[in-house]
């Protein structure tokens, strides 16, 4: 529990990851360098970097682009399935229609969708949040229900005797019991959602990092594709450690437990 | 000290039914509770006394027969109604506080006009200090005395206990059992307190009910007329002993008839 140690261990393991890296990387450079690849099937790191940072505008901006298509489809997977999280918690019917849907969906390999969400939805934004979300939903419905069920039953019973209303046991007992579930769903699908959003700019647009790969793989610049997909793994990353935020904040019990119980 | 009734159980019965077959849980049990006694049910396990706590707090329906709180039939949670059950089911995400004031939220009361209540409460079970922890803070036996306030916010009428320290350790339990009975005198609730510890139920009781199980019924039923407050020491004079072994003579004998 105490900080200092914390510290080390996180400085540890930051060590850790740092090395890992450097040691793909150096491995990445030997091979480029022992076997004389050619640019366009492996390109040296430094050319990657050089890539990056040639043109700072154009990968952000692209950047942006996949970064706000990948939020807005967590989003409104996000709203969307906790309200169908509620629903399948509230009634048996609703719980067999909307897990029987929900399974179908799963069975279905999302990415082969793509193309026809391009078809009735255009090569706009729409698209691409439609993907991101659907690729991201089942997820979070699955992990809140689990979640919203897993409140004491007694703890239920004690708002039964002060006569709560359902909206009441609901928002007051089962969805806060429910907040890590929820934390854990989210950090998963926040990076599904990024998948969904590059699936869609494969598909069809002229903007995001998607997009961009798919041009420079068209006209071979893989340094180009290489710094697009560094981009996204950093994203991935940030946008992880953003839910790890968001749960420290909305659900500290549950963190500080974690941390000290273990 | 018993009034008017004030809880008429009449002829109670509750039948569980799943496909494996029909449990008779509890089989025409009539008791009546009078305004301000503390009645103490004890039996062993599988004796349907957390069965007819829950149909008494209006949260399970009966089989058939009645229950009447003030004249009215159960069904629901009666009116001016406070609950503490074995496990203290305190909000990990809410403080001390905020948990004792849970029932005026629920109950759609102004939390506001519930504070000083709360508070007052708070030092009542000895945790003035600890309003602002948050329950992972707290030991078991602080937790359970959270749970004690919280039932009491509202001025309950009617207070339903269901084995509230079955799992405390012994020491912490006595003190409890202290702490409820100057609690009690204070705020003069009826109470219908679950336990299977013969000792807690004469300390506590004005009336203690012995349940038989297999179906579970009304096998005794003690008047304890030992003088208030008792002290923790009172188990060790001979009039105590003579009613905890009425009890014990009442009790199923372990192992006689199959567990539930």
């Amino acid at each position: 529990m105490s900080g200092g140690a914390s510290f080390r261990a996180h400085l540890v393991d930051t060590l850790w990851v740092v090395g890992v890296f450097a040691f793909v990387c150096a491995v990445w450079e030997f091979a480029v360098k022992a076997f004389d690849l050619p640019v366009f099937v492996l390109p040296p790191v430094e050319d990657v970097v050089a890539d990056l940072l040639s043109a700072p505008g154009l990968f952000a901006s692209h950047a942006l682009f996949t970064v706000g298509m990948a939020l807005a489809g967590f989003a409104v997977a996000a709203s969307v399935g906790l309200l169908m999280a509620f629903a399948v918690v509230s009634s048996r019917i609703l719980d067999r229609i909307l897990m029987t849907f929900l399974a179908l969906l799963h069975s279905v390999p999302k990415v082969a969708l793509a193309p026809l969400f391009v078809i009735w939805l255009g090569a706009g934004f729409e698209p691409k949040i439609a993907i991101a979300a659907m690729m991201s939903v089942l997820v979070i419905v699955v992990d809140a229900v689990a979640g919203l069920r897993s409140v004491d039953p007694e703890m239920v019973n004690l708002a039964r005797v002060y006569r709560a209303s359902p909206l009441a046991i609901m928002l007051k007992v089962r969805l806060p019991a429910a907040l890590p579930h929820i934390f854990a769903s989210w950090k998963v699908a926040i990076s599904l959602s990024l998948i969904g959003a590059i699936v869609g700019e494969y598909v069809g647009g002229q903007r995001g990092l998607g997009y961009l790969i798919l041009v420079s793989q068209g006209s071979f610049d893989t340094p180009r594709v290489f710094a697009s997909v560094l981009l996204l793994s950093v994203i991935a990353t940030a946008l992880y450690y953003l839910i790890a935020l968001a749960e420290r904040m909305f659900a500290p019990w549950h963190v500080s437990r974690r941390a000290g119980g273990h | 000290m018993s009034g008017s009734p004030l809880v008429e159980i009449d002829k109670a019965s509750k039948i569980y039914r799943s496909p494996r077959g029909a449990t008779t849980a509890i089989a025409d049990v009539t008791v009546q509770i009078g305004d301000g006694e503390f009645v103490a049910v004890v039996g062993p396990s599988g004796c349907g006394k957390c069965t007819l706590l829950k149909c008494v707090a209006g949260l399970e329906p009966l089989s058939s027969g009645e229950i009447r709180v003030r004249g009215e039939r159960v069904d629901g949670p009666p009116d001016g109604l406070g609950a503490v059950f074995q496990r203290d089911v305190l909000m990990d995400w809410r403080t001390a506080l905020d948990n004792v004031l849970l029932p005026a939220e629920f109950l759609g009361l102004r939390r506001a006009d519930f504070l000083p209540r709360a508070r007052e409460l708070l030092g009542l079970v000895g945790l003035a200090d600890r309003a602002n922890s948050y329950p992972w803070e707290l030991s078991g036996g602080m937790r359970q005395r959270v749970a004690i306030a919280r039932a009491l916010l509202c001025r309950p009428v009617f207070l339903l206990m269901d084995e509230p320290f079955g799992a405390l350790d012994a020491l912490t339990r006595d003190e409890l059992n202290v702490e409820l009975q100057r609690i009690w005198l204070a705020e003069k609730n009826t109470v219908l307190f679950i336990t299977h510890g013969i000792e807690e139920a004469v300390f506590l009781a004005d009336r203690v009910l012995v349940m038989d199980r297999d179906p579970g019924r009304v096998a005794l039923d003690l008047e304890v007329a030992l003088p208030r407050p008792r002290p923790i020491a009172v188990r060790d004079e001979p009039a105590f002993a003579a009613h905890t072994a009425k009890v014990r003579a009442a009790m199923p004998r372990a192992g006689a008839s199959r567990a539930a």
